[in-house]
């Protein structure tokens, strides 16, 4: 080796860290910062939707968002569609949780055939939430939809339901089709954390004659923590900002019923072009993300990105 | 479970000598979950299979009552019609070079740096590990507004490409920076996983930093970064709201878009739409039932999604 490739070596070496990690830092910090800065800038902002003027506004993006224009306290449809939010968000987590909190623990005995169980699990989560969205539609159709066409051809109903015209059945159908989805991610979680309950505490505990929930909330409940906190916080944080289920299978409808932040944020910046409205809900949604976020350390008392 | 109470009964359970009973409690336990496990998996798989079939029927029997669970009249018509009657092969080149081009630098730059992460204790490591982290939690859909109006004006590139709207790479920055996050994290455990002896040894033999990584530690990688790409495939090839927002015609909108075209405002053409989706749909079924093992450990490894 010559002299000059060996210097040109040794530089290179010491140009590893910041060689390997620059490209990254500078990708996430540009694309962080920037996007985020102009966000909090844009919600400052009010922009005519014929000319594209925009016009500085200060906090009235903010102030029509949670008040409104009328004498109401508050703005009508921000307690409203805070109250779908909150229905879809609560309902779809509990549920989706407890179902995959169960299939975990079966899917984690010694069965013959696990791994082909567990891919079976896993395909909803993996598919575009897209189709799936329109697959469900599909299901709940009123006409031809398979829910109607088993229930009536098992003669369970004897006239059709038009499931997504109405809007606690929609909001009903929502959260079905959210349960279906986000259940495996729900499950792959958990069955990992699962794997780390040592065998020999349950045997143990079998021996002490300690019942299946006392074995469960003293032996599993422990192990499982970290496991729990990272599940719920992904799948909370991700409910309240997803878009896709609801917009292809209600569009938030009918009427109003099932708009919930995601699909309002959406309708007021790009369906109704107020960027400045829609901003500032953007960055109620960060503030709350954030909020959320803490909450959970705070109950768990761990971050989840240490287990 | 049994609800004897008697001591004697407990303990004979205890040891699963059940004697009331045939069979014992572990056959018992063991036939109840997989009953449990078969109807969960019946449910969840009836849906897929409905719009399976939806996809090979003619648009008469899709339109016909009493509604039918198998196809009568089986065609493969839908298929063909999205792609005579509508650019499915541009949406579908679309969606392979959109997804495949984030995993490729969403997995060249997450192995690095995840590499480094796991090594190196250099300036302000910690705080920039936990602020890339912090970035996944940023909700997207918060962020529509910033990256329409960057992508339609970008402020750096702007003057040498004008708009980056209704581009595929505008997708690809986009989706990059979403999964770069996620990679980073998973790729940094994998390699607290891999013995830093491995390291030395390279050293020992007299590669440089680089060889060393290059030829020790890749190789020893590689099912670690299976789980990363697949992923990052996976999320790119799925996303919709980016999609939807950043595109507007087929020199760039994705599979995702394609087929919620098929919903116009009173209307849908279900047989298409069912056929678009199984097209749309595939690489996720594929990867599930072959690389099952590559998501459930990046997914453990790095519990995030978008």
């Amino acid at each position: 080796m010559t002299e000059s490739q060996y210097s040109l070596r040794r530089r290179l070496d010491k140009l590893f860290v910041p060689l390997t990690v620059g490209p990254t830092v500078l990708w996430i910090a540009g694309i962080i910062v920037y996007p985020t800065a102009k966000l909090l800038w844009s919600s400052l902002f009010f922009t005519h939707p014929i000319t594209g003027q925009k016009q500085f506004v200060g906090l009235r993006n903010f102030r029509r968002l949670l008040f409104g224009d009328g004498g109401a306290l508050l703005n009508p449809s921000f307690v409203s569609f805070t109250k779908n939010t909150l229905i879809y968000v609560g309902f779809s987590v509990t549920i989706s949780f407890l179902l995959g909190l169960g299939i975990a623990i079966l899917l984690n005995k010694d069965l013959k055939g696990r791994g082909w169980l567990r891919t079976a699990v896993i395909v909803p989560w993996i598919l575009p939430y897209v189709m799936s969205g329109l697959m469900w539609r599909w299901m709940f159709q009123a006409q031809y939809g398979a829910i109607n066409g088993v229930l009536m051809q098992t003669g369970i109903i004897d006239s059709k339901i038009a499931f997504l015209s109405d809007g606690t059945l929609a909001m009903m159908a929502l959260i079905i089709a959210d349960v279906w989805v986000f259940t495996p991610f729900i499950i792959i979680i958990l069955l990992a954390g699962l794997q780390n309950v040592p065998e020999q505490l349950y045997d143990a505990a079998e021996v002490d004659g300690a019942s299946r929930w006392s074995r469960f909330r003293n032996v599993t409940y422990p192990f499982l923590k970290p496991s729990i906190l990272v599940a719920l916080t992904i799948r909370i944080i991700f409910d309240i900002r997803a878009l896709d289920l609801v917009w292809v299978m209600t569009q938030g409808g009918p009427g109003t019923q099932t708009e919930v932040w995601a699909s309002w944020l959406y309708r007021t910046a790009m369906v109704f072009n107020k960027p400045g409205e829609g901003a500032a809900l953007g960055v109620v949604m960060l503030a709350v993300t954030f909020g959320i976020v803490a909450v959970l350390y705070k109950l768990f008392g761990e971050t989840p990105y240490e287990s | 479970m049994s609800t004897k109470t008697s001591p004697y009964a407990r303990l004979t359970e205890s040891l699963g000598l059940d004697t009331d009973n045939e069979w014992p409690s572990v056959v018992r336990e063991r036939l109840a979950a997989y009953g449990l496990l078969g109807v969960y998996v019946f449910v969840v798989w009836f849906p897929i299979y409905y719009i399976l079939i939806t996809s090979f029927k003619p648009t008469a029997e899709v339109l016909n009552l009493p509604i039918t669970f198998y196809p009568h009249e089986a065609t493969i018509q839908n298929y063909v019609d999205i792609f005579n009657n509508r650019p499915f092969e541009l949406y579908t080149f679309n969606s392979l070079v959109v997804a495949s081009t984030t995993t490729v630098i969403v997995v060249t730059l997450g192995t690095l740096s995840g590499y480094t992460f796991s090594r190196y204790d250099f300036m302000g490591n910690k705080s920039l590990l936990l602020s890339i982290v912090a970035a996944r939690m940023i909700p997207p859909i918060a962020l529509i507004v910033p990256f329409f109006s960057i992508m339609s004006n970008p402020p750096i590139i702007g003057g040498l490409t004008g708009s980056l709207y209704d581009t595929k790479i505008a997708l690809i920055l986009t989706y990059t920076f979403f999964n770069l996050p996620f990679a980073v994290w998973i790729m940094k455990n994998y390699f607290d996983g891999v013995p830093e002896s491995l390291d030395e040894q390279a050293k020992v033999d007299g590669c440089s930093t680089w060889e060393g990584f290059v030829k020790v530690i890749l190789p020893v990688a590689k099912p670690g970064i299976a789980a990363t790409a697949i992923l990052a495939f996976i999320f790119s090839w799925n996303e919709f709201v980016f999609a939807l927002v950043l595109t507007s015609s087929e020199q760039a909108q994705t599979l995702p878009i394609a087929v919620s075209l098929f919903v116009a405002d009173d209307f849908v053409d279900w047989a298409h739409l069912a056929a678009g989706g199984m097209i749309a749909a595939l690489p996720g079924i594929l990867f599930g039932l072959f690389f099952q093992r590559y998501i459930v450990s990046g997914l453990t490894q790095g519990a995030v999604k978008e």
